[in-house]
């Protein structure tokens, strides 16, 4: 692999005599430049401080369980497949599915309940489910998103993840 | 991993004690603070640790918009997590380690591929303020803006592993090897050769163009 090839460095690149060469120095002067050309953007820096509101103590986290951008065999032929995922909190279990039609999904076991779509700090929308735990949203989310929900008195939160 | 890169003690002497990590001794305090409702100590994480996390994604080669996406979606995920996270004095390897599945679920999903090796790369407009305007802003001589792009565009065409590790390691404060092994899933032995080793090509870059 080119790579490896690349880091082990070949031709007898190992006698090499680095002598007094002053990697340290090297590194403090890259790392400057980064600073000059490819700086954290302050915007970033922002919404990162912002998200400090996104910690909530009383809500169970949901964890990803499947996501069928990793787990599963892609589909041949299918140009745009939609995004399975599954969610899981303790007896909750949320299935999603992500097309570029919007949002859809179950909460099991089935039941009314609320849930808000979040897409970071700000204020989210919300749906309702029906008697079977189903719910949809005509757009799907964009950017970084997290479901929460709402049954009774309790409070699940999916793990944020990327559309 | 060949023999090659087996650790060697005379590479690197000290290689969990870089700035980094000094300032970072106090990351679990922050973090438990943060969990008792301290927005500043928060921020303070923020401010110490979204440069490594910045760099891990950037190391990764993602497109600005899927950069930006993981960046949030770490910080987010980091916020949700906060009461949960089991060793807080390794937040910033949580945060490394996270960005590094993010970056290589954005990889694995051919649609959202895009590589940056555009050589357009350097002199794009970002949203947040030119570089082109910051470099001058910054640099009052001519000859060594010209000098620091110069050392960017040798670095940008490093080899992937060497430009990905350097990208890591020049984060800033400077991170600590068990996080830069968190953010590349490669032994914390091993980043002090390699470190050398990719520095040393670099070194050579430069010199074979004649800039140092």
């Amino acid at each position: 692999m080119d790579d490896m090839d690349d880091m082990n460095g070949r031709n007898g690149e190992e006698t090499y005599d680095e002598g007094d060469f002053d990697t340290g120095l090297l590194e403090e002067e890259l790392r400057q430049a980064a600073a000059v050309l490819d700086p954290l953007p302050p915007a970033l820096l922002q919404i990162a401080v912002d998200a400090y509101a996104l910690h909530d103590l009383d809500a169970r986290v949901a964890e990803l369980t499947f996501d069928s951008l990793v787990d599963a065999i892609p589909v041949r032929g299918a140009a745009d497949p939609p995004r399975m995922l599954t969610f899981e909190a303790g007896e909750v279990t949320l299935d999603v599915e992500l097309t570029s039609q919007g949002l859809m999904g179950q909460v099991l076991p089935p039941g009314p309940a609320r849930v808000e779509v979040l897409g970071g700090p700000q204020p989210a929308a919300t749906l309702t489910t029906d008697d079977m735990g189903r719910f949809t949203a005509d757009t799907p989310p964009s950017g970084p998103f997290a479901l929460r929900l709402h049954t009774g008195a309790d409070v699940v939160v999916t793990e944020w993840l990327r559309t | 991993m060949r023999a090659g890169v087996i650790p060697s003690a005379a590479y690197d002497v000290v290689p969990y004690t870089r700035g980094g990590t000094v300032e970072r001794r106090e990351v679990g305090a922050l973090v438990r603070s943060a969990v008792g409702g301290d927005a500043a100590a928060w921020k303070a994480i923020v401010e110490g640790l979204g440069p490594l996390v910045w760099s891990v994604v950037r190391a990764h080669r993602l497109s600005d918009a899927d950069a930006h996406e993981v960046y949030q979606t770490v910080w987010f995920r980091f916020a949700q997590h906060l009461g949960r996270i089991r060793e807080p004095d390794k937040a910033g390897s949580w945060l490394a380690s996270t960005a590094r599945h993010e970056c290589l679920k954005v990889h694995r999903n051919a649609r959202r591929l895009m590589l940056t090796d555009d050589p357009q790369l350097l002199d794009r407009v970002s949203e947040d303020g030119t570089p082109e305007q910051s470099l001058l802003e910054a640099e009052e001589a001519a000859a060594q803006s010209e000098r620091v792009r110069r050392l960017w565009q040798e670095f940008e065409e490093l080899g992937e592993r060497c430009r990905q590790l350097l990208r890591v390691l020049i984060a800033s404060p400077p991170p600590s090897y068990q996080e830069v092994s968190a953010a590349l899933d490669i032994a914390v032995g091993s980043i002090g050769p390699l470190r050398q080793r990719c520095l040393r090509r670099l070194r050579a870059r430069l010199e074979a163009r004649g800039t140092t």
